[in-house]
């Protein structure tokens, strides 16, 4: 057992440790700096991370696999948490109390992403998800005199707890019917056995439907508008794109490698699920006045587009779903990023009062502008690359017109998305008091747009990681 | 230092890229520092350039046939990968040199030009993306990246033309200038098209292989390809101001004159050669498409030719005159030698980047005022600004031993040996006298300009000239120095001289026809001395002579009224057609739009009364979507047809 | 005889139980305890699949004792909540929790 393997787990949660431990011990009027140490913790962290790629070994006798699929994943949520705390500095001050545990939280919650990316395995799959959920949870009613937060989460909770053990039954009933836990060993059992027995059947359902509720796919989506909504920006953004993407990760590795060789059956379920979330997401984010909750259908309409490359099963598919989740991390979150110091300035997230936004912070219109507009897919930003190679890779498998409604979506989206840029850039603006953007949101805010700018206009190397990862998983 | 550059070209581009950056975002209000940091960067890519150069002349003909080629993959897909990067050949070294020579004088000459301008940083910020997209341009390893660069050439283009956006005029000449070119980049996006979709690359090595045998690769037959190199074509027609897309380019002088020399005469006009040169191998394929080149190339140079006779602005001649010598060029390319259309866009870019600096020169002398008949005895107040235009005439007009003299004569070379090849002979027979012709016209106008602006007496008493400062001087020395010898290096009597490097095919020693260098010498000096013998000595008066050609006098003054041929035909055919279309998109596709519009709106604000805020009816619709999964699997029988009911392939 | 089945028929009986309490009671802390039996449904899964599919191995029970301690965070956490929004609302009826909807 070579425990170098887990290094960058173990010093996620030293590093949360720490972080927890130091806050208890400095002064209150102190703790101000804990993010920064956060952030700066995760980055070299993620520095180190580039060393794992092509390891390709598993640890605890295949429960827990340390590949390039899992770290990319990985990588992908360790930028979304770095990006997250470097940006919430000013929000969490706001807050209030307990600067430092949100900070922690939201490390530990990092943390149950990771197991969930690099599980091999239904227990440590379950614990990593747990860690992750349970993190949120307490993230999400963090505004404890905030009565939204709370409703917030207690939704996120009972409902999350309910899908947890839809879960959990599925997984169960997997187990009973094939002995195992280890999900390379499931399909091996699966194969001898020759047919679908109802039991495997229900519980591959029932795996649907607790991964569903994670990625937010209708119908298994209704929590995550009123979640987005009442939960602080910060940890918005952070279950917007890390819970969704370690979700994916750990689908993709359950269904790609436990089942394949019924494919068929739940390809036929996701491409429904697919077509249903990218509809939905996309009109009921229409009429919306929250830019939070504008924000949550739209990131339930990419959670859509993003499961077309589920449905592909293939190197290809998974290539754009580890591209578009990566590129989704830096467009939301710049997004949020805008969200949640517009909010610490003006305490408000509707859309009306984003008017001649442009006028009082040109920084902040513009970064709005282009991560939005990235989530529509117009080229050249990033979100056009990510969609061509999403949905170029169902084209050919037959999922002509699920990729026509994505397209028509696509285009249904950019209604809703330039009406935002359209009452920054054209409405006058009610009060004309410049926005203050501190330094680190201010750093945050440069770099999604600058790199959701050039993958747009380059995507190759992110592609090459990509690549990278979809190919360990199909050796 | 030369290995170091020439592994390392693609920082050509990009420090004009920093620089651009540095000034559009940082030092916009800073003019002094601005215009220092776009020379420097210029100077510096200039300093690689001249390294690229020697390295490849080092290397003696290695990289004619196996260029240097460094690429990144840019994206890629099943069937599709498309590269950048950099590609080091002569013809690149050559136009690395060239391209960044020029920007670096005209960078230098508009530190006193642009002085006081309101808007000097933003000058020079353009003047960087314009030196960075076109040396991209020309380092191009493929036909996409040459597209995106050519592009971006032609935004820059159409920036600086309308630089001075207050004037009416300028803003129209920017519109025209854009529009024009765009039609024509059309035909090009829709050739490169083609070539993907018939070659599956678009790389020029790759293409270049795969072209002469293209029945090999494809089933095109030989009129398919023609027609492909006749669109591509539609591309250097409108860039390079080619007839009848050259409407654009005489209004472009509205630009500052930096610009005029740089872009309009030096640089972004020769993309168009610069592209028809690195993709010949096309057009040589099908001798069709070449004769196509050659014609509109003579027809265009004569043309032109016939047009600036008449003119009676400075900038407007030169211009006429820039589109002949781009017909020259293409002309020359239409003829099969690279060597030539290359060689004469090399001297050309020295010499007439030269007269504009010169014009420049005159106009900031006379208060911008544009007439010539005011003009008069500018010899005297501007000695340099005189000594160094009467390079630049000679040398345009082809007298031994200026730079034009060595590529005319090429040209000339060239179309007479393709007037006794298997196919197209009469035409190339006549596109030789053309050509002669073209000639002797061009030392006839030239030195008409020059004999009315710098002899004789000052004719309007209220300008004061003066000589240009030295930041002006100083470019109009150093180009006219390569005016003077810059043709040596493609002389009959160099071993391995021009076309020893910028070839296609086999490397013949160029030969010497005196035939030609006599009748071309002594048709140049007779024009010279018809004009001054006109407009300097004035035995004959010019204004009686206009009266005696009355007729043809008017239309080679207005131009072959090509422009109101245009302009009738727009308002008249377009605007209707135009007309009816809007009528048809406002009245039945927006119809449909805001129809399709309107209902996602509706439905959206009926599906969010869903989301009634009851988390238990939440968790309703999730038990129910599962027991719903679990019925349609139980129900869809797992093996049959039924499961690829929603596609997919087994 | 008791085998296998017996204990499926129990767990999804249960499981069915606590989906119902959790869907039909307006009180918070009901809910959350009919969520508790869901989770119990599925370790009593476990444990039997352990004992009759793979015996000998402890694989299902290490799953139940697990899912007991992750359930016991989650309760602990979910009381909590419960405890802030009640000194907000003075209520404990989910009905009264839908302010954030549409």
């Amino acid at each position: 057992m070579d425990l170098s393997l887990l290094t960058i787990e173990i010093a996620t949660v030293l590093l949360a440790i720490g972080v927890l431990v130091i806050g208890l011990l400095i002064p209150r009027e102190q703790r101000f700096g804990l993010g920064y140490l956060v952030t700066i913790g995760l980055a070299i962290i993620l520095f180190v991370s580039f060393g794992y790629y092509g390891i390709n070994a598993t640890a605890f006798e295949g429960m827990y696999y340390v590949d390039d699929f899992s770290i990319f994943f990985k990588q992908l949520i360790l930028v979304a948490a770095v990006l997250v705390t470097l940006a919430a500095t000013l929000y969490v001050k706001k807050m209030g109390t307990n600067y430092g545990e949100f900070f922690v939280m939201t490390v530990f919650a990092a943390l149950g992403m990771m197991v969930l990316s690099s599980a091999g395995e239904f227990i440590t799959l379950y614990l990593g998800l747990e860690t992750m959920t349970i993190s949120f949870y307490i993230l999400t009613g963090f505004k404890k005199n905030d009565s939204k937060s709370a409703e917030a989460g207690i939704k996120y909770l009972i409902l999350g707890a309910m899908s947890s053990g839809i879960l959990l039954y599925g997984l169960s009933l997997v187990y009973g019917m094939t002995g195992t836990t280890v999900i390379s060993e499931v399909a091996v059992k699966l194969a001898e056995m020759g047919s679908l027995s109802p039991a495997m059947v229900v519980g591959m359902v029932f795996l649907v439907a607790g991964f569903g509720f994670k990625i937010s796919a209708v119908p298994f989506q209704m929590w995550s508008p009123d979640v987005y909504e009442g939960a602080p920006t910060p940890v918005t953004a952070f279950l917007a794109v890390g819970s969704k993407a370690a979700a994916f990760a750990a689908l993709i590795r359950v269904f790609m490698i436990a089942f394949p060789d019924y494919s068929l059956q739940w390809k036929m379920l996701f491409a429904a699920l697919a077509a249903l979330t990218i509809i939905i997401g996309n009109l009921v984010a229409i009429p919306q006045t929250n830019i939070k909750r504008m924000l949550a259908y739209s990131s339930i309409a990419q959670a859509g587009y993003i499961m077309t490359g589920v449905i592909a099963a293939n190197a290809a598919g998974v290539r754009g779903v580890a591209f578009y989740g990566m590129l989704y991390v830096f467009a939301t979150i710049g997004a949020f990023t805008v969200v949640m110091n517009f909010s610490a300035n003006t305490g408000s997230d509707e859309i009306r009062d984003y008017a001649g936004l442009a006028r009082r912070s040109p920084l902040l219109a513009a970064v709005l502008t282009v991560c939005l507009l990235s989530m529509a897919g117009i080229p050249p930003l990033a979100g056009f690359a990510g969609k061509f190679y999403l949905f170029s890779s169902i084209v050919d498998q037959g999922y002509l017109w699920l990729v026509i409604i994505g397209l028509l979506m696509s285009m249904a989206s950019v209604y809703y998305y330039l009406s935002v840029a359209k009452v920054m850039y054209m409405a006058d603006p009610v009060d004309d008091s410049p926005i203050v953007v501190p330094a680190g949101a201010k750093a945050v805010l440069l770099i999604t747009m600058i790199v959701t700018v050039f993958l747009g206009v380059y995507p190759q190397p992110l592609s090459v990681l990509a690549n990278l990862a979809a190919n360990s998983l199909f050796f | 230092m030369i290995d170091f550059a020439l592994h390392n070209a693609w920082l050509i581009p990009l420090l004009p890229a920093i620089a651009f950056l540095l000034i559009f975002l940082v030092f916009r209000p800073l003019p002094k520092v601005s215009a220092f940091i776009g020379i420097t960067a210029i100077f510096l890519s200039f300093v690689l350039a001249v390294h690229v150069g020697i390295g490849v002349i080092q290397a003696g003909d290695q990289f004619v046939e196996h260029p240097l080629k460094q690429v990144v993959t840019w994206f890629e897909m099943s069937g599709l990968k498309i590269e950048m990067g950099v590609q080091i050949d002569p013809t690149s070294a050559m136009m690395l040199f060239m391209v960044s020579l020029v920007a670096l004088m005209v960078n230098i000459y508009s530190l006193g030009y642009m002085h006081g301008d309101q808007a000097f940083s933003r000058f020079y910020a353009f003047l960087a993306l314009f030196a960075m997209s076109m040396l991209g341009l020309v380092i191009a390893p493929n036909l996409l990246q040459m597209f995106v660069f050519w592009e971006l050439v032609g935004l820059c283009s159409y920036l600086l033309i309308g630089f001075w956006w207050h004037k009416y005029s300028a803003r129209e000449a920017a519109k025209k200038a854009f529009i024009t070119t765009r039609t024509g980049d059309f035909g090009l996006l829709l050739g490169i098209l083609l070539l993907q979709i018939n070659f599956g690359t678009l790389d020029l090595m790759t293409l270049g292989e795969m072209i002469p045998n293209f029945q090999e690769y494809t089933n095109l037959s030989v009129g398919g390809l023609t027609a492909i190199a006749a669109i591509l074509f539609l591309g250097p027609i409108g860039k390079s101001g080619q007839f009848p897309l050259h409407v654009w380019l005489p209004d472009a002088m509205e630009g500052p004159t930096p610009v005029s020399a740089l872009i309009h005469a030096a640089t972004m006009v020769v993309a168009g050669v610069y592209l028809v040169g690195r993709s010949l191998i096309l057009f040589q394929t099908v001798p069709g498409a070449m004769a196509f080149v050659a014609f509109m190339g003579g027809f265009t140079a004569l043309f032109a030719a016939t047009i600036a006779i008449t003119q009676t602005e400075m900038k407007k001649i030169l211009a006429y005159s820039t589109v002949s010598q781009l017909g020259y060029m293409m002309l020359a390319l239409g003829a099969g030698s690279l060597t030539g259309g290359m060689f004469h866009l090399f001297t050309h870019a020295f010499f007439k980047s030269l007269m504009f600096l010169g014009a420049g020169s005159v106009l900031h002398a006379m208060n911008n005022d544009a007439d010539i008949w005011k003009y008069g005895g500018l010899k005297k107040k501007m000695p340099i600004t005189y000594w160094t235009f009467l390079i630049g005439c000679l040398a345009i007009a082809g007298i031994f031993p200026f730079a034009g003299f060595f590529s005319k004569d090429e040209i000339l070379l060239v179309v007479k040996e393709a007037s006794h090849g298997a196919q197209f002979a009469g035409l190339y027979t006549l596109l030789f006298w053309m050509a002669t012709i073209t000639a002797a016209l061009t030392a006839f106008y030239m030195f008409r300009m020059f004999f009315i602006c710098f002899h004789g007496e000052p004719r309007d008493k209220s300008f004061h000239p003066h000589e240009a400062p030295f930041s002006m001087a100083f470019p109009l020395v150093v180009l006219s120095i390569f005016s003077i010898f810059g043709g040596f290096i493609g002389a009959p009597w160099v071993e391995h001289g021009f076309g020893y490097y910028v070839r296609l095919g086999e490397y013949h020693h160029p030969s010497v026809d005196w035939a030609i260098i006599i009748v071309s010498t002594i048709l140049a000096l007779g024009s010279i001395f018809l004009a001054y013998w006109i407009y300097g000595k004035k035995a004959v008066s010019h204004e009686a002579l206009a009266q005696k050609f009355a007729p043809l006098y008017k239309i080679s003054f207005n131009k072959y009224y090509i422009d109101e041929i245009y302009l009738w035909l727009i308002h008249n055919v377009l605007d209707g057609l135009g007309r009816a279309l809007w009528w048809f998109d406002i009245t039945v596709v927006d119809g449909i739009i805001n129809g399709i519009g309107n209902a996602a709106k509706i439905l959206g604000s009926i599906l969010r009364r869903v989301q009634t805020g009851k988390l238990q009816h939440y968790a309703l619709v999730l038990f129910a979507g599962v027991v719903i999964l679990v019925l349609i699997m139980s129900f869809a029988d797992t093996s049959s047809a039924s499961l690829s009911l929603l596609g997919g392939v087994r | 005889m008791i085998g296998l089945e017996h204990f499926l028929i129990l767990s999804g009986t249960l499981f069915c139980i606590g989906l119902f309490g959790a869907l039909a009671k307006r009180n918070a802390i009901a809910i959350l305890m009919g969520l508790e039996l869901m989770l119990n449904a599925v370790n009593i899964n476990l444990v039997a699949f352990a004992r009759y599919v793979t015996t000998g191995i402890l694989t299902g029970h290490v799953f139940a004792i697990f899912v007991i301690a992750v359930a016991a965070a989650e309760v602990a956490v979910g009381l909590a909540l419960i405890v802030a929004i009640y000194r907000d609302r003075i209520s404990v009826n989910v009905d009264d929790f839908d302010w954030l909807k549409w």
